[in-house]
């Protein structure tokens, strides 16, 4: 193609040589983090899958959603290597006395399943999610509708932020100065989710008063002219209107809490407990027993045992289960949100 | 549409007929209770700012004052007098280390390609060996003047700890007042001054054997057998450097022993500089236990430093890239793509880099053609390079999205200026939108800075968990050394301490040490956007 003859006409130089290098790097920048992300992800899902997914129906490995975890034993049996669970393996010892003398390795955890650990995670992130919904909201409410920029709220602006960024390891201590220790709540459930909650209290507020700044100021003004009081203006016109704002908030506050380790380990986390939450003598006894919980679990599960052929297979099951839940949550206020958006269209 | 105020004017029913009788609680009425308490929920951040603050100093005070006591009984029960001695031992092995490195080199280099057999090696050494055994033997009474001493010491120091225990027993009986019991708890006291005169009388004993240790160091030195390899003689040379510097630090030694005061008091200032300088992290010890951040923090800042070292250029890069260069289909797969690493639970990377990262990397350091590479090949599978990189891809998404918004942030007039002036992209990029926008990208950093330093359980599992100060003399080698991090140690060592002991407060200090950190990397994060705002933003 010939040159336009034109003066503006742009001329090669050393800039223009440079400009598709430097975007290429850039661009190169960005895909390789997805690659990265993508190797993770696709390494704990191909390889948990084998753990959770069977190629026989119901085509869900079951037992392992549904079982507790046990000690796993590895032996000799006839010129057969037997895997055997801890209660299988007590069964199989009855019925082959001779198998008492075989010698056999156990692994720990590494039999069953992490139904507990489900169970577990779940209770933690239903309670912590009420408690910071209820308080974050409320809180957004203050900032959003209530309040005048003031000395007192910019200190209260600065607190949020600054709590945003104390790292879970300090709220771990916090946790377990205050509700264990000082309230004597031991290590409990409930010390587990006011841990929690207050961790993701930011994340929650931020996010709710995004989702009321939102709502269109007419809302308010409309409600008020006709003689509304400003609470039934927010109970009626305000609220149902930013709560599909609010739960996609609520999400990230979720994969933090369900995926935070280090805030629960000294105040809801138990290596290994027999019963069920549950079950218990009085339902208040609930609350202050701790739980076994699935990031919890991949921690002991990773460092405390040996990484072999026998463990793998409860190590990336963990993993996976837990990436789905994390996964599932979050959709499921996907869902949520769409439902409520659908109903209300400004 | 503000509703009349009833405290400040009461409307007149004649003029304002819409009138409605207001139920009150305490003079409010339901509407300033109901702002009342949504008040209340937004002081609650606050609150918890303020409880975090005061847990960790309620739980961690008490360490400066149970640390001053560990250092005093470390000075009144003598080990710090033994220390002095155990020091130059100790010095003296490092240097016999350097004479075994110096012998396993020349040994290589004499049996290498084309070299002698081993037999005729070993011969050829044997000079040096005599030598060698001969400066590590010069010791041997040095030696065994330390361990004698140490006895000493120690068993002062445990007959302390008992008594210790036994004012604890009767702290605790008279708070239950059963007074009886309490007179009944015979506390013994220490006389530490005759206690010690073992270890006193033992300095003149100690000169003689430093003279003696002088002497044969010094005719050994002086009768140095030559290496017959040349390229070793500056190694030669630095080991009689060192020698020399370690045979004329004896005469202080003897000055510390004969200036030392059992009785000089650990002053209160003392303990904090302790804490905030210690080299050494050591506990449960039988000699003595340090509180000591620095290898902590070294480690927690090193592992940080390779994570932001990979994450600014890629986060930085691909939030340039989305922002300026892709196009929009580009964009709405790398933003969610990206934020979606950000919900990784940082366990399940922590898992991964165990299972599969720390193997991947230790095999590609083996890679003949890495070993350019500063610390390659390397055999610990769980260092600093692994926890970096786990680490990385958790500050990545932080730093992509807040460099991205800073990155719109910038007025879109600046940009089509610079673009209607006849700049090239790139000219447009980097000199007008990056510098424009390079408060909010430092801003984005220093965050991503504080996830990674507060991060737990990628460090847990993957730096090593080795509490020691990285060994910077091989230049960038250190990052394949394994570490402990400020956030590792709590995770690990909470769930095992005595409640109320000095080793629990200890790991509350690291806790508000850590808080008091990522406080003011979020403050001062903030304090760059404010004040480097752009005006029309």
């Amino acid at each position: 193609m010939p040159a336009p003859a034109h003066p503006f006409v742009s001329r090669s130089g050393g800039a223009r040589r440079l400009e598709p290098v430097v975007f290429g790097i850039s661009r190169a920048a960005a895909y390789l983090i997805l690659v990265c992300g993508a190797a993770v992800f696709l390494d704990i899902v191909v390889k948990g899958g084998a753990t959770v997914f069977q190629t026989r129906a119901p085509f869900v490995n079951v037992a392992f959603l549904s079982e507790a975890p046990e000690s796993l034993y590895v032996f000799e049996w006839e010129g057969r290597q037997m895997r055997l669970g801890d209660r299988e393996y007590r069964a199989f010892k009855q019925a082959h006395p001779a198998a008492a003398a075989v010698p056999a390795e156990s692994y720990v955890y590494s039999s069953g399943g992490i139904f507990p650990c489900i169970v577990g995670t779940l209770l933690l992130v239903v309670g912590s999610m009420s408690i910071a919904l209820f308080l974050g909201v409320c809180a957004a409410i203050y900032l959003n509708e209530y309040a005048r920029d003031g000395r007192f709220i910019r200190c209260v602006r600065l607190a949020i932020i600054n709590l945003a960024g104390v790292p879970s390891i300090v709220f771990g201590l916090f946790g377990f100065g205050m509700f264990v220790i000082f309230f004597g709540w031991n290590v409990s459930l409930l010390a587990g989710w006011f841990t929690l909650a207050f961790m993701v209290l930011p994340v929650v507020i931020t996010a709710s008063e995004e989702a009321l700044k939102a709502v269109p100021i007419g809302f308010r003004v409309g409600s008020l002219a006709l003689g509304a009081t400003k609470w039934q203006t927010i109970w009626r016109n305000v609220l149902p209107y930013a709560l599909p704002g609010i739960l996609t908030s609520s999400i990230l506050g979720i994969a933090r809490v369900a995926g935070e380790t280090a805030p629960i380990m000294f105040t809801a986390a138990y290596v290994v407990r027999d019963q069920l939450p549950w079950q218990v003598e009085r339902a208040m006894d609930g609350l202050f027993e701790g739980v076994m919980a699935l990031p919890y679990h991949i921690y002991v599960v990773s460092s405390k045992i040996p990484q072999n052929e026998f463990t793998e297979r409860v190590q990336y099951g963990t993993a996976f289960v837990f990436l789905a839940l994390v996964a599932l949550i979050a959709t499921t206020s996907i869902v949520l949100r769409n439902r409520l958006r659908a109903r209300y269209k400004w | 549409m503000t509703e009349p105020s009833p405290t400040s004017q009461p409307p007149d029913p004649a003029v304002f007929p819409v009138h409605k009788r207001r139920l009150r609680l305490l003079g409010l009425t339901v509407e300033d209770c109901i702002q009342a308490f949504f008040g209340g929920n937004a002081v609650i951040s606050v609150v918890v700012l303020g409880l975090i603050t005061f847990f960790l100093v309620r739980e961690g005070a008490g360490f400066l004052g149970q640390n001053r006591g560990n250092l005093s009984i470390y000075r009144l029960a003598g080990l710090e007098y033994v220390d002095h001695l155990r020091r130059q031992a100790e010095d003296h092995t490092a240097l016999t280390r350097y004479l075994s490195d110096l012998r396993l080199r020349s040994l290589n280099a004499l049996t290498g390609p084309g070299g002698m057999e081993l037999e005729a090696a070993n011969a050829r050494l044997a000079a040096f060996d005599a030598f060698a055994s001969g400066f590590e033997d010069a010791a041997d009474p040095l030696r065994g003047l330390v361990s004698e001493l140490s006895e000493v010491a120690a068993a002062i120091k445990t007959r302390h700890l008992v008594i210790e225990d036994k004012k604890e027993e009767r702290r605790q009986l008279l708070a239950e007042r059963k007074l009886e019991e309490a007179a009944a708890v015979v506390i013994p006291e220490i006389d530490f001054a005759a206690e010690l005169r073992p270890i006193r009388d033992s300095l003149p004993a100690y000169r003689v054997v430093n003279r003696d240790l002088a002497a044969r160091l010094g005719t050994l030195l002086a009768a140095l057998p030559r290496l017959a390899a040349p390229e070793f003689q500056p190694r030669v040379d630095r080991f009689i450097a060192l020698a020399r510097d370690f045979l004329a630090g004896f005469p202080a030694i003897e000055r510390d022993l004969e200036a030392w005061d059992h009785t000089r008091p650990v002053s209160a200032g003392e303990a904090f500089p302790a804490f905030v300088f210690g080299r050494d992290w050591l506990t449960a010890s039988f000699w003595q236990d340090w509180y000591g951040i620095v290898p902590l923090l070294t480690g927690s800042f090193l592992v940080a430093l390779v994570a932001l070292c990979l994450a600014v250029p890629l986060g930085v890069g691909a939030a340039v890239y989305v922002n300026q260069v892709a196009s929009a289909r580009e964009q709405r797969l790398i933003k969610p793509g990206i934020e979606f690493i950000s919900a990784f639970p940082s366990v399940v990377l922590g898992f991964f880099g165990i299972a599969v990262l720390g193997q991947a990397l230790r095999a590609l350091s083996q890679q003949p053609w890495l070993a350019w590479m500063p610390g390659f090949p390397y055999s610990e599978r769980l260092n600093i390079l692994t926890a970096g990189c786990l680490l990385a891809l958790i500050a990545v998404p932080t730093i992509f999205t807040l460099a991205e918004d800073a990155l719109n942030n910038v007025p879109r007039a600046l940009k089509e200026a610079s673009l209607a002036l006849g700049a090239s992209r790139l000219q447009t990029t980097v000199r007008i939108v990056l510098p424009a926008s390079l408060s909010g990208i430092i801003s984005a950093v220093l965050l991503g800075l504080g996830r990674v330093i507060g991060e737990t359980m990628v460090v847990l599992l993957c730096a090593g968990n080795r509490i020691a100060i990285p060994d910077f003399s091989q230049g960038l080698g250190f990052i394949v050394e394994p570490v402990h991090t400020m956030t590792g140690i709590i995770a690990q060592e909470m769930g095992e301490v005595v409640r109320g002991s000095i080793h629990y407060r200890a790991l509350f200090m690291v806790g508000l040490v850590l808080f008091v950190l990522s406080l003011s990397i979020n403050y001062s994060a903030q304090h760059i956007v404010r004040r480097y705002r752009l005006p029309s933003s």
